[in-house]
């Protein structure tokens, strides 16, 4: 029995006998012929119903007994709840409700299959008379008929069955390796400078990525890597354009990549298949650069997908993930624009506020009347300066009429030089300290509730006055008060 | 305080000492010269961050290995790629 399958053996637990059986489905190990009512070869069948009323031989079963016993049986097994078989199409019958029955055949056997209106709905393949196909699904009895059969779940071609085998097989290998561990998985750049895409060059694929990118996130970069995503040849392509991603440097700016995407469009498992290959998904675990898969449709999982940092369900999608939303971002700046502007007008505002209590100050260290009584005296020394400067711009004049009439050429630079001067020493003059007065025999006289006395008049005799002088001061007394005329 | 003329400024550059400025102007205690500088540079690096936001065009280029394995970048213009999507999907 070189085609036998491990389900086979395992409905034949018992010793094989080559020969014993006639041609057809094996017998069930608890149904040999000759043996009617004994349900258990050793009493190992779970729950069946005849195993915990009596003995066996002791009772007559009834047909669903023995059809529950089998189902039971059936449904314990793991191995038949996901089962891959190859085989060649016999007869196809598709019932009105769209449901397709047939047989899958292998020379000596024949399975039984089902294949619901649901699952042919979304499976790319049918089944056809004499195609080899290999199916999908779980094994269970279907009572009303008394059959075992296949529930089918996925159909493709044969040829497919190795590549079934070798995506299990890989998938298990790389999975001991640790190279789908979760925590090989790398956090991506919140908002990545440089984006490096590997995917084919032409196609909706790279279109559909640009489009998301730029409308939300155009701040960013692109450079892509253009590789074959279909073909015999599609691997090694996969894995060079990965290659110069990770070694690709901006000339111009020394950007590098800083996020990368490997995208391809939908298509059936065998034009996915590239992405199931060794070397890529090897490359994708050992990028230097976190990468985002988007192979197929939501539905398509690839290995590449458990080797990536994140596993987008489309291109699309994976071109979403990377980038943050122009729109949150533009909402964060005009938050942070509007507590900019609360900030500054909480700062102005404070500022405003302590101008006004300095200026308050001011005014109690400098009381209006104090400048009052200042005032006067400043005015008289100006006033005498003024002549001072006066006599002194006279005596400049003629200095400068004698020196043009020696010299006819007076620059007007030189007369301009000598207004400076002047001006310079009208300053000077105007900065004259009234102690300066003082010393040269002036006094002042305040009365007693400080103002400056300048007229006699204004005050009357006995009035108590002070007199300041260059050093020290007098309390004097008004004895007589003579008339200003 | 950033001194980097803002126009050089990355989005991402400028939105951090964005945040930092208004962090810095909400916890106050500075002198008032201080702040208005402070916030005139908010101002600044908040409109920097908004042009780029309206304005940047992503930009795409594609690698292309030289005989001696060196990689060149040629810019795709837009243009470019709806034909070449155009023609093929």
């Amino acid at each position: 029995m070189t085609d036998e399958r491990p389900w086979e053996r395992w409905l034949r637990r018992e010793p094989a006998t080559p020969g014993a059986g006639p041609p057809g489905p094996e017998p069930p190990p608890w149904g040999r012929p000759g043996s009617p009512g004994t349900p258990v070869s050793g009493g190992t069948v779970p729950g069946s119903p005849g195993a915990g009323r009596s003995g066996p031989g002791s009772r007559i079963w009834t047909v669903g007994d023995v059809t529950r016993a089998v189902r039971d049986v059936l449904r314990g097994e793991d191995a038949f709840r996901d089962l891959w078989v190859e085989g060649e199409v016999g007869q196809v019958t598709v019932s009105a409700a769209g449901h397709c029955y047939f047989a899958l055949r292998d020379g000596r056997s024949q399975l039984a299959c089902v294949f619901f209106r649901a699952q042919r709905a979304t499976s790319p393949f049918e089944a056809r008379t004499g195609l080899r196909v290999v199916a999908h699904g779980r094994l269970d009895v279907y009572d009303a008929g008394g059959t075992y059969q296949l529930y089918v779940d996925s159909l493709q071609p044969a040829g497919f069955g190795d590549l079934a085998l070798q995506f299990e097989a890989l998938k298990a290998r790389l999975l001991a390796e640790g190279l789908f561990d979760a925590a090989r998985r790398r956090p991506l750049p919140r908002a990545p400078r440089l984006i490096g895409v590997a995917t084919s060059p032409s196609g909706a694929v790279l279109h559909d990525i640009l489009h998301v990118l730029r409308r939300r996130w155009p701040l960013t970069r692109v450079v892509l890597a253009p590789c074959q995503v279909q073909g015999d040849a599609a691997p090694a392509t996969i894995v060079a354009a990965l290659a110069r991603l990770a070694r690709w440097q901006d000339p111009l700016d020394g950007t590098v990549p800083d996020v990368l995407i490997l995208a391809r469009g939908g298509g059936s498992p065998q034009d996915l298949w590239a992405f199931n290959d060794e070397r890529v998904v090897r490359a994708v675990a050992a990028s230097p650069i976190p990468v985002v898969t988007g192979v197929g449709h939501e539905t398509d999982v690839t290995l590449v997908d458990f080797a990536a940092d994140v596993r987008a369900p489309t291109p699309s999608a994976a071109a979403e993930l990377v980038v943050p939303s122009r729109q949150e971002a533009a909402a964060g700046l005009a938050a942070l624009r509007g507590r900019l502007a609360t900030s500054a007008e909480r700062t102005l505002g404070a500022g405003r506020s302590a101008l006004a209590v300095e200026r308050r100050a001011l005014a109690r260290v400098h009381p209006a009347t104090v400048l009052a009584g200042e005032r006067q005296r400043t005015a008289e020394l100006l006033d005498r300066a003024g002549r001072a400067v006066e006599r002194r711009l006279a005596a400049e004049r003629d200095r400068l009429g004698r020196a043009a009439d020696r010299l006819p050429l007076v620059t007007e630079g030189r007369l301009a030089g000598a207004r400076a001067e002047l001006a310079a020493a009208a300053a000077g003059l105007a900065a004259l300290s009234p102690y300066a007065t003082l010393e040269r025999g002036y006094a002042i006289v305040r009365t007693a509730d400080g103002r400056v006395l300048v007229d006699a008049a204004a005050t009357a005799a006995g009035e108590r006055l002070d007199v300041r002088l260059a050093r020290g001061a007098l309390d004097a007394t008004v004895t007589n008060v003579r008339d200003s005329g | 305080m950033g001194t980097e003329p803002v126009e050089t400024l990355s989005f991402d550059a400028a939105l951090a000492e964005l945040g930092e400025v208004v962090a810095r102007l909400e916890a106050g205690g500075m002198p008032l010269e201080e702040s208005i500088a402070l916030y005139e540079r908010g101002v600044a690096l908040h409109a920097r961050c908004a042009h780029l936001l309206d304005d940047a065009e992503l930009r795409v280029q594609r690698l292309v290995e030289e005989a001696g394995g060196a990689l060149r970048a040629i810019d795709l213009r837009p243009d470019d790629l709806d034909d070449e999507a155009g023609t093929s999907a």
